[in-house]
């Protein structure tokens, strides 16, 4: 009993060495980690230049609107979609569908709002019924699992698996490759995306009943906040967000096709794991109930910089893909050593 | 055999799988006129050989309460291996080195999920990229190729009329996990992990064992099934073979597991992976492209998915039902003493 009141009064710093006491591995391999980091940003040519670091934010920018997204499921305690690719390939196929022909009508053709608007209608559509399905009570990885193939199978299908070509000028381009104020579009979306989830998770009912779903599934329950309606809400975010992603990239290929997000897409084989990854690295708890969508952002930021100077310093793919798996086994091993003992389990 | 019968009939899961396969399979037999033949036999269990093993390996993972997602990642990375050793050293040492290193990187994830206490979707996840960053490395990004193509030849060899060496020694697979998970210690207390934890753990089962011992056979199946591609085609890329985790999961999930865990077995394993197989083979009749057959492996999914839980949910309405009866049975019996208490 006196030890635990001792440990609440020690200071900060005394109560950080204690904890590496017990666990000199695991701070032998952060300082080691850091180290490498430093070494790399100082050593890599052209790192420190700010039309790099708009690079890095641009690439986080992709991946980082869809790990926004999905942090609302993560953080509601509905592990994560598997479905996340699929979704953005069928959602950008739709966009592509509406600039290229206008479904079937002429006058529609080329039409930006209705094209955006399509394409996030099916996102809603496919958010709610993999929701549904959820809120049902399957569990997500095998809904979403199953989710993905039929998504992936209808957008393959509607396309005929080709690709939708849609030329120049557009009414898209300024979401594509436009840029405002120095910064180019997608951009300047995460940052404002990144800002109103953090406001809406942190300063609305929505957001604090997000996190008690989370962290307590039965409290939830017994309060009246079923996860039937809750699974529902998030994964309509995490498709939108999926949606609103895969149009800023179609956008700026001027043409769609079901296989863009699947193999090699940015750096790291594949994009649904590149997104979870982003989840992870930045340290949000995967059972829910604890982490924030900064948390988020910041992990989408440091995966990108971790990436681009892997890039600029000559590796190839395998080695990449290497790097950002070690990163996320790294931090799960990590976020796992410090919530065990401290926090409940399960 | 009476016994069977009636074992069969009381798990509603594994029933409906057998019906399930048994509809894909008649479906396909009436459309299709070679479908009931000798060769397509052989065919489908050449199929079952490696879809079989990728089902048997998420089965054993969803009785222990868990799923592995980084089953295509190992056996990509096995594929790789044994592609590659194949020709310096043999078949047989390539073999053992690439199951080896299957296995250890299953024992590996099972004794951190243990040792951390962490769900296996957030550590398979994470090996699912590490393990095909490896796998991408071992390759040096090329697709590996055999020089000799004998051992290929001798895989595929018929061998009694449906068999080849390879379905064969994945039948034989099958039996020793079948009797290892049936009736062994180790094997029952996996059931044991996966269906009731909290009591498991309390009753004095080590968490560590069995979920070390269920992803190293989860981690050997998945890196068995890998060779039989690799060996069998002759060649092996790092970033192949990820369809393996969506064909295993339905296999798994028709063969009758609960995402619950402590439930299903290896028979239901052998009928999901068939079902499945049926499906895929009778698709090839119909010349359909590739994300044909990815939509209705996925609509088998969701079939199965939505019967078990409309079954789970229609289990405890009843048991609801039953209870709410005897309440109000108790209640009226009370009340009926308290009329002829107060009447007297």
């Amino acid at each position: 009993m006196n030890a635990i009141i001792e440990n609440n009064q020690l200071p900060f710093s005394a109560k950080f060495l204690q904890f590496y006491k017990d666990r000199t591995l695991l701070a032998i391999l952060l300082s080691l980690f850091a180290v490498m980091f430093i070494y790399g940003i100082f050593f890599t040519e052209n790192y420190l230049t700010i039309t790099n670091f708009k690079a890095i934010i641009r690439d986080a920018a992709l991946y980082g609107i869809m790990a926004i997204g999905l942090t609302f499921v993560t953080l509601s305690g509905n592990f994560f979609l598997l479905s996340l690719k699929e979704t953005a390939s069928i959602c950008g196929v739709t966009f592509a569908m509406g600039m290229a022909t206008g479904f079937g009508s002429p006058d529609l053709a080329g039409n930006f709002l209705v094209s955006l608007l399509a394409a996030l209608a099916v996102g809603v559509v496919s958010g709610v019924i993999q929701g549904y399905f959820v809120g049902m009570g399957g569990n997500p990885i095998v809904v979403t699992l199953g989710g993905a193939g039929i998504l992936y199978g209808i957008g393959a299908w509607w396309s005929d698996n080709l690709v939708i070509n849609f030329t120049r000028p557009h009414d898209a381009e300024w979401l594509g490759t436009g840029s405002f104020l120095g910064l180019p579009s997608i951009t300047w979306s995460f940052i404002l995306i990144a800002i109103a989830a953090e406001i809406v998770l942190r300063h609305t009912n929505f957001g604090r009943k997000v996190y008690l779903v989370g962290a307590n599934k039965a409290a939830g329950k017994a309060t009246g906040h079923e996860n039937f309606s809750m699974a529902i809400i998030v994964f309509t975010i995490c498709s939108v967000c999926c949606a609103f992603v895969a149009v800023a990239f179609v956008a700026q290929m001027d043409s769609a096709q079901s296989n863009y997000f699947s193999a090699e897409f940015g750096s790291s084989g594949d994009m649904t794991i590149l997104v979870i990854a982003t989840v992870m690295v930045g340290g949000n708890s995967i059972m829910g109930g604890y982490g924030s969508t900064l948390r988020t952002s910041l992990g989408a930021i440091f995966i990108a910089m971790v990436d681009n100077m892997m890039v600029l310093q000559g590796f190839n793919s395998g080695p990449r893909i290497v790097g950002v798996g070690l990163m996320i086994v790294f931090s799960i091993i990590v976020f796992g050593l410090f919530a065990k003992g401290s926090r409940a389990q399960e | 055999m009476e016994n069977f019968i009636k074992k069969i009939t009381k798990d509603v899961d594994l029933s409906f799988a057998i019906l399930l396969s048994f509809c894909v399979y008649v479906f396909f037999a009436i459309n299709i006129e070679v479908f009931f033949s000798h060769n397509i036999s052989f065919a489908i269990l050449e199929r079952f050989a490696v879809l079989g093993l990728v089902g048997l390996a998420l089965t054993i993972c969803i009785i222990a309460g868990e799923i592995d997602l980084s089953i295509g990642s190992n056996a990509a990375l096995c594929a790789v291996i044994v592609v590659k050793l194949t020709d310096p050293l043999g078949a047989p040492l390539a073999m053992i080195i690439g199951l080896s290193v299957s296995t250890l990187i299953g024992a590996t994830q099972g004794f951190v999920i243990a040792f951390i206490r962490i769900r296996a979707i957030v550590i398979t996840v994470g090996t699912l990229m590490l393990l095909r960053g490896v796998a991408l490395l071992i390759a040096e990004e090329k697709t590996v190729m055999l020089t000799d193509f004998r051992v290929p030849d001798f895989i595929t060899t018929k061998v009694l009329m449906y068999f080849s060496p390879a379905s064969l020694t994945v039948i034989l697979i099958f039996i020793c996990v079948g009797i290892f998970m049936r009736y062994t210690k180790y094997g029952r207390e996996i059931y044991a992990i996966g269906g009731a934890r909290k009591e498991a753990l309390t009753a004095g089962i080590p968490l560590r064992r069995p979920m070390i011992i269920a992803f190293a056979l989860s981690g050997f199946c998945a890196g068995f099934a890998g060779t039989v591609i690799g060996l069998k085609s002759g060649t092996a890329q790092g970033l192949g073979l990820q369809y393996l985790l969506l064909a295993g999961t339905v296999a798994a999930f028709v063969g009758g597991v609960s995402i619950l865990g402590g439930k299903g077995g290896v028979l239901g394993a052998a009928i999901g992976a068939l079902t499945v197989n049926f499906l895929n083979t009778g698709l090839v009749f119909y010349a359909l492209q590739v994300h044909f057959v990815q939509l209705f492996t996925s609509v088998l999914l969701v079939i199965v998915i939505v019967f078990q839980t409309m079954s789970r949910v229609f289990d405890s309405r009843q048991a609801r039902k039953s209870l709410l009866a005897t309440i109000d049975e108790r209640k009226t019996s009370l009340l009926e003493k308290k009329r002829s208490a107060l009447g007297r």
